[in-house]
């Protein structure tokens, strides 16, 4: 199967395995549609493709487009019943390839310049753009996108997914994080020279650009797209500046990002399961074009308590391209996972414990790499321990992890303003601190006299008794076990 | 009747019969819902003395049981006119 080169091919393939449903009758886009996808979410339904909208004949939208590992496996041309790792070995095994470069398209080929809105005739509010939760500071624009930008000096192109809300017709507020590639181009270069930056906001993205957008990879998105798809993305040139955005994306925002012009954002619901970042002045886009498919499909992801794509997608990106950070400096790591459900806070690194600190070592690479911002707890279990099963997980943490030996803490590091349990000043200066759990026996014990054997079932009793019993077991009168 | 919407973060800021400069955003049906402007405006806790009507949220969005009346004086310019 191959991977769905656009939104409207992944909905296709998602509504013929039974993972979206097309929702016929109109949807408002006040709320209603919100918590549709929202409900979505925490049931892990299928996701909703809302084909009639309230008051915007012609849209449609595509909510909670990656927020289950069956629709993951879709995007990425694999077997819906893909297993989590399987889907995780070939994620690591496309972006460890040569980079793709993207292809540059012409205008006429591009669906995305179907429509053409400039000057008088730009008007955000000519898009179905949803109030995602009741409560929310505005309408979102931006919730599963990417904002287009490159680097005024490298010349780089950065895709990423930050959060833009409607402030009236032609402005946007959004929160770029001062430690994400654009927030750095910003106060780097734009902000203290006062120029505009220039930006494209991209929607409706094939899910694999979308992945590319908000996987903490340094390879550039268009490149990283590629290699996941295995084919280059289509790029097109932009109405009103240089950039070029993904020629088959439903919805293209043009405009400038104003070094001297904020209004306020948020409040917003947020991956962490909260609305925790205050209202504030943040970062301001004067929209100056907007181009559309016929038929444009608008889509949402709706953050708030797990599982929905912020934790979901993010915490298998971070998770893997730690896995490599780890590996590329020759850390003995068996693997790494992220549960969503801790709203990717909880890096488990599974190791072979072959010298003591190792634990320590893992901590400070994560936290001081650029995915450290992201998540304040690393665990480090052993190779016995099965990651992907918090049970053992669980169970290593609570009777291995020294109260006083095995924890490790770091202050003043940097955090995000999303973290809930932060403190009003460390939220609004993004300062975070981290802990290590080393869930590991210390090196230095006695393998045979001072390290615990585990008494489990797989653990302690002989091979030939374990598969006796296990033969046997529908026999002894139990049910079988799958 | 024009609907409005204010986010405050203590309903102190919102001292009565007194000139002040809020963000509001518009609760009439309609497109245009909920987007912002900046304002010079008087507001009451009497609801009848300005023709217009406000609710108020609270910093993570809570619906404030406060209700007010609202008069516009006119619009706040905060964006440099190049980007017009
Ligand atoms: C649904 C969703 C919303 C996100 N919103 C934001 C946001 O508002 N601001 C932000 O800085 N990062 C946000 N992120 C995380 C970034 O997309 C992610 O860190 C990405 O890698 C940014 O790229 P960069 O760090 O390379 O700039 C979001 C991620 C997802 C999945």
């Amino acid at each position: 199967m191959a991977a769905p080169r656009s939104n409207r091919e992944f909905v296709e393939a998602c509504v013929k395995s039974g993972d979206a449903v097309r929702i016929k009758q109109e949807v408002d886009w006040e709320n209603e549609a919100g918590a549709i996808v929202r409900r979505a979410c925490e049931l892990a339904a299928p996701a909703p493709f809302m084909e009639k909208i309230k008051d915007y004949p012609g849209f449609s939208y595509f909510g909670a487009p990656l927020s289950t590992y069956r629709r993951m496996a879709i995007s990425m041309g694999m077997d819906p019943n893909a297993s989590l790792p399987e889907i995780g070995k070939e994620y690591v095994k496309r972006t460890n390839g040569e980079p793709i470069a993207p292809v540059l398209v012409d205008r006429k080929d591009a669906p995305c310049k179907e429509n053409i809105l400039k000057g008088k005739d730009v008007d955000l509010c000519k898009l179905p753009i949803p109030l995602v939760h009741d409560g929310d500071g505005g309408r979102y624009v931006g919730t599963w996108h990417a904002v287009v930008t490159k680097h005024p000096v490298r010349g780089d192109v950065n895709w990423g997914m930050y959060r833009q809300m409607m402030f009236d017709s032609r402005t946007m507020s959004g929160a770029v994080f001062p430690f994400s590639d654009l927030g750095k181009a910003l106060n780097d270069y734009y902000l203290p020279r006062g120029e505009s930056c220039p930006f494209a906001t991209a929607i409706g993205l094939s899910p694999l650009a979308a992945m590319a957008a908000c996987a903490p990879s340094p390879i550039p998105e268009p490149e990283l797209t590629g290699m996941l798809a295995g084919e280059p993305v289509k790029l097109v040139k932009c109405e009103t500046n240089d950039l070029e955005v993904p020629a088959d994306a439903e919805i293209i925002l043009e405009g400038e990002i104003c070094p001297d012009y904020k209004v306020e954002e948020g409040p917003f619901g947020e991956y962490t399961g909260y609305r925790t970042s205050p209202r504030d002045f943040r970062v301001t886009f004067r929209v100056n074009c907007i181009t559309y498919r016929n038929n444009a499909t608008m889509t949402i992801s709706n953050m708030g308590v797990p599982q929905d794509e912020g934790q979901l997608l993010r915490s298998f990106s971070l998770g893997l391209e730690l896995e490599k950070l780890l590996k590329s400096q020759g850390i003995p790591v068996t693997g790494v996972y992220m549960h969503p459900r801790s709203t990717h806070h909880m890096m488990i690194v599974g190791v072979k414990p072959t010298y003591s600190g190792v634990a320590q070592q893992i901590g400070q690479l994560a936290f001081g790499s650029k995915l450290g911002p992201w998540f304040h707890m690393v665990m480090v279990v052993d190779d016995q321990t099965d990651i992907y099963n918090w049970d053992e997980v669980y169970h290593a943490f609570c009777t291995r992890c020294h109260p006083e030996n095995g924890i490790h803490i770091y202050r003043n590091s940097p955090g995000t303003p999303l973290y809930p349990f932060a403190t009003p000043h460390e939220r609004k200066f993004s300062i975070g601190s981290k802990v290590v759990f080393d869930c590991l026996w210390p090196t230095d014990w006695d393998r045979i006299n001072d390290v615990p054997t585990l008494v489990s079932f797989k653990n302690v009793y002989p091979k030939d008794v374990q598969e006796k019993v296990m033969s046997n077991w529908t026999a002894y009168g139990y049910p079988a076990v799958k | 009747m024009n609907q409005w919407e204010v986010y405050v973060n203590s309903e102190k800021e919102l001292a009565e019969d007194t000139d002040l400069e809020l963000t509001i955003r518009t609760l009439n049906p309609g497109l245009h819902k909920y987007t912002y402007k900046r304002v010079k405006c008087q507001v009451s806790s009497d609801l009848k003395k300005y023709a217009d009507q406000l609710q108020v949220r609270l910093g993570r969005g809570q619906l404030s049981a406060s209700r007010f009346s609202i008069k516009v004086l006119g619009e706040i310019q905060r964006m440099p006119a190049k980007y017009a």
